[in-house]
C-alpha cells in the first residue's frame, strides 16, 4: 500500500511538474494535432474517410509515445540538470521506484495528445467518437500509458549510460511509430519487422486501442502490453539500480 | 572578398560552436536516420493509403529532410548565441550584421543538402526507386534551393527568439506544419485551399515540386519556374531574417533585455 501512495503521489507530482512547462504542454498538444490533421487529410485522400477516427486514434498514440521517449529518455538528466537527482536518490526506496513515476508521468501528460486529436477531429472534422468498446478503449489507453510509463523505466535506465541519449531518442521516434503500425499497418512492412513488433509494448498498446476503436479482440492485446511492459520494467529497475551503484562508487550521480 | 570571408569563416566558426549536433554519433542518429525513417513512414502510409506513388513520397520527403537541420540551426545560430551570453559580442562587432547572419545560414543550408542527399539515396535504394542518371544534377539544385530557403526560414524563426523566449516551441511547431502544407506528403489536390496558399509561401514547397518534375524525368528547363519561386521564398525570409533581427536588437538595447533569457 506504501509503495502504492508512494507511485501515485510521485506520478502526480511529475505530472503537475510537465504539465508546468509552457513548452512540453504546447509539444503534446499542438504538434500531434497537426499530425492528426496529417492524417486526417491522407485518409480522406486515400478514400478512407470511415477510418478517420482511426486515424486520430493513431496520431494521439504516436503523441504518447513521443511524450515518453524524450520525456523518459531524459529523466534521468532532467533531474540532474535540475540539482534534484542526488535528493531523489537518497529517498530510502529502491532507485526504480522513485524514477518509476517520472517515466509514467510523461506517460500520462502524453494523454494530452491523445484527448487533443480526439477534441480536435470531433470539432473540426466532425469525426464521431464512435469506439466500438468504449470501455475498453478507456482501459486500454490506461494500460497503454501505464505499460509505456514501465517501458520508460527501461529508456531511462539505458539512456543515462550514453552520453549521446538525445541522438537516440531523435533516432527511435520514426521507427517505432513506423514498426508499432499506429498508423501504418504492420501488414505492409517487411516481414523482417514482425518479430521486432512483437516485442515492443508500443505495438500491443496501440492495437489495443485501434481495436477498442474500430472493432477486434481488444483484451489479449491490453494483456499482452501490460505483461510486455512489465518485464520491461523487471529489465530497467535491475539496470537502474547497477546504474546506481556504480555511479555512487565513482562519485559521478551529478556529473554529466 | 572581405564580405565572403566574413560569411564564410564566421558562419563556419559559429556553426561549429553554435550546432548542438556535432558528434559523429548525434549527427547520424538524429539528422541521417530519423529522417531515413521519416521517409519511410510515409512512404509505406503512402503505399497503404494509395494516395501516390513511391517517386511522390521518397522525393518530396527527401527535400523535406533538409528542413531539419536548417530551420533548427536557423534558430540555434540566433537563440544560441542568447543562451550562451555571447550575442552582446556578435552585436558588437562593427561588421554588417546582415552578412554576419546570413553567412551563419550557409553551414546549414549545406549541412541540410547533404542529409537529402544521403537519405534520397538511402530511400531510393531502400524502396527500390529508379532515378534517370541524367536527372541528377536538377536534383541536387533543386535540393539546394529547398535547403537555403529553410536556412532563412529559420533565421526568422531564430529572429523571433529576441523578442520570444521560448522560440523552440516556434520551431518545433513550424518543422511539424512543414509536414502538412508543403504539400510533400498529402497531395495539393487534397487540401484546403487555404492550406495550399499557406504552403506556396513556405519553403519546401516549390523545391519538392521541382525537385519531382526532374526526377520524373522532366528535364531542368520544365523545373526552372517552380525553382525560381522556391528561390524568391528564400529571398523574402532572407530579407524578413534581417529586417526582424534589427528591430529586436533595437528593441532589446532600449529595453536592456538582449541576454534576458
Amino acid at each position: 500500500m506504501r509503495t502504492l501512495r508512494l507511485l501515485t503521489v510521485g506520478t502526480l507530482l511529475h505530472a503537475k511538474q510537465i504539465s508546468r512547462s509552457p513548452f512540453e504542454v504546447a509539444i503534446a498538444l499542438v504538434v500531434p494535432v497537426v499530425q492528426a490533421t496529417l492524417a486526417v487529410y491522407l485518409f480522406r485522400s486515400g478514400g478512407e474517410q470511415h477510418r478517420l477516427l482511426e486515424a486520430a486514434v493513431g496520431a494521439g498514440v504516436m503523441g504518447v509515445w513521443s511524450s515518453v521517449l524524450f520525456g523518459s529518455g531524459g529523466a534521468i538528466q532532467n533531474q540532474r540538470w535540475q540539482g534534484t537527482l542526488e535528493m531523489i536518490m537518497l529517498a530510502p526506496r529502491r532507485p526504480a521506484l522513485v524514477i518509476l513515476p517520472i517515466t509514467i508521468a510523461t506517460g500520462v501528460t502524453g494523454t494530452y495528445a491523445l484527448l487533443a486529436t480526439l477534441v480536435w477531429g470531433r470539432v473540426l472534422y466532425g469525426i464521431r467518437l464512435d469506439f466500438a468498446h468504449p470501455v475498453a478503449f478507456v482501459v486500454a489507453a490506461v494500460v497503454c500509458v501505464i505499460g509505456l510509463g514501465m517501458f520508460g523505466l527501461l529508456l531511462a535506465s539505458t539512456f543515462v549510460l550514453m552520453r549521446n541519449a538525445n541522438a537516440l531518442a531523435n533516432t527511435l521516434e520514426y521507427p517505432v511509430w513506423l514498426i508499432s503500425g499506429m498508423l501504418v499497418p504492420i501488414t505492409v512492412l517487411p516481414a523482417w519487422t514482425t518479430p521486432i513488433a512483437a516485442i515492443l509494448p508500443t505495438t500491443w498498446g496501440a492495437r489495443a486501442l485501434r481495436e477498442a476503436t474500430s472493432g477486434g479482440p481488444v483484451w489479449p492485446s491490453i494483456l499482452l502490453c501490460l505483461g510486455i511492459s512489465l518485464v520491461c520494467l523487471v529489465i530497467g529497475a535491475l539496470t537502474l539500480t547497477h546504474v546506481e551503484r556504480r555511479a555512487r562508487a565513482a562519485a559521478t550521480l551529478a556529473l554529466a | 572578398m572581405k564580405t565572403l570571408r566574413l560569411m564564410t569563416v564566421g558562419g563556419t566558426i559559429a556553426y561549429r560552436a553554435l550546432f548542438n549536433w556535432t558528434t559523429p554519433g548525434m549527427f547520424v542518429g538524429t539528422l541521417l536516420v530519423g529522417p531515413l525513417f521519416q521517409l519511410l513512414f510515409f512512404a509505406y502510409l503512402g503505399r497503404q493509403l494509395q494516395v501516390a506513388d513511391d517517386r511522390f513520397y521518397i522525393v518530396g520527403n527527401a527535400v523535406l529532410t533538409a528542413s531539419l537541420a536548417c530551420v533548427f540551426g536557423g534558430t540555434m545560430a540566433v537563440a544560441n548565441e542568447r543562451r550562451f551570453g555571447t550575442l552582446g559580442h556578435v552585436l558588437l562587432s562593427p561588421r554588417s550584421r546582415t552578412a554576419i547572419f546570413w553567412g551563419r545560414v550557409l553551414p546549414y543550408a549545406g549541412n541540410g543538402l547533404l542529409i537529402a542527399v544521403v537519405t534520397l539515396s538511402a530511400g531510393a535504394l531502400l524502396l527500390g526507386l529508379r532515378i534517370p542518371v541524367p536527372a541528377l544534377p536538377g536534383l541536387l539544385v533543386a535540393m539546394a534551393a529547398g535547403s537555403l530557403a529553410c536556412g532563412f526560414f529559420g533565421l526568422t524563426l531564430g529572429a523571433l527568439g529576441l523578442r520570444f523566449r521560448d522560440v523552440w516551441v516556434v520551431s518545433n511547431v513550424s518543422v511539424a506544419l512543414l509536414l502538412l502544407l508543403t504539400g510533400v506528403n498529402v497531395p495539393a489536390s487534397g487540401l484546403p485551399g487555404w492550406m495550399v496558399t499557406v504552403g506556396q509561401w513556405l519553403p519546401i514547397t516549390h523545391a519538392a515540386e521541382a525537385a519531382r518534375q526532374i526526377a520524373a524525368g522532366a528535364g531542368f528547363a520544365a523545373a526552372a519556374p517552380a525553382l525560381g519561386r522556391e528561390l524568391l521564398v528564400g529571398a523574402l525570409y532572407a530579407a524578413a531574417a534581417v529586417v526582424l533581427l534589427k528591430v529586436f536588437e533595437v528593441e532589446s538595447r532600449r529595453k536592456a533585455s538582449l541576454d534576458t533569457l
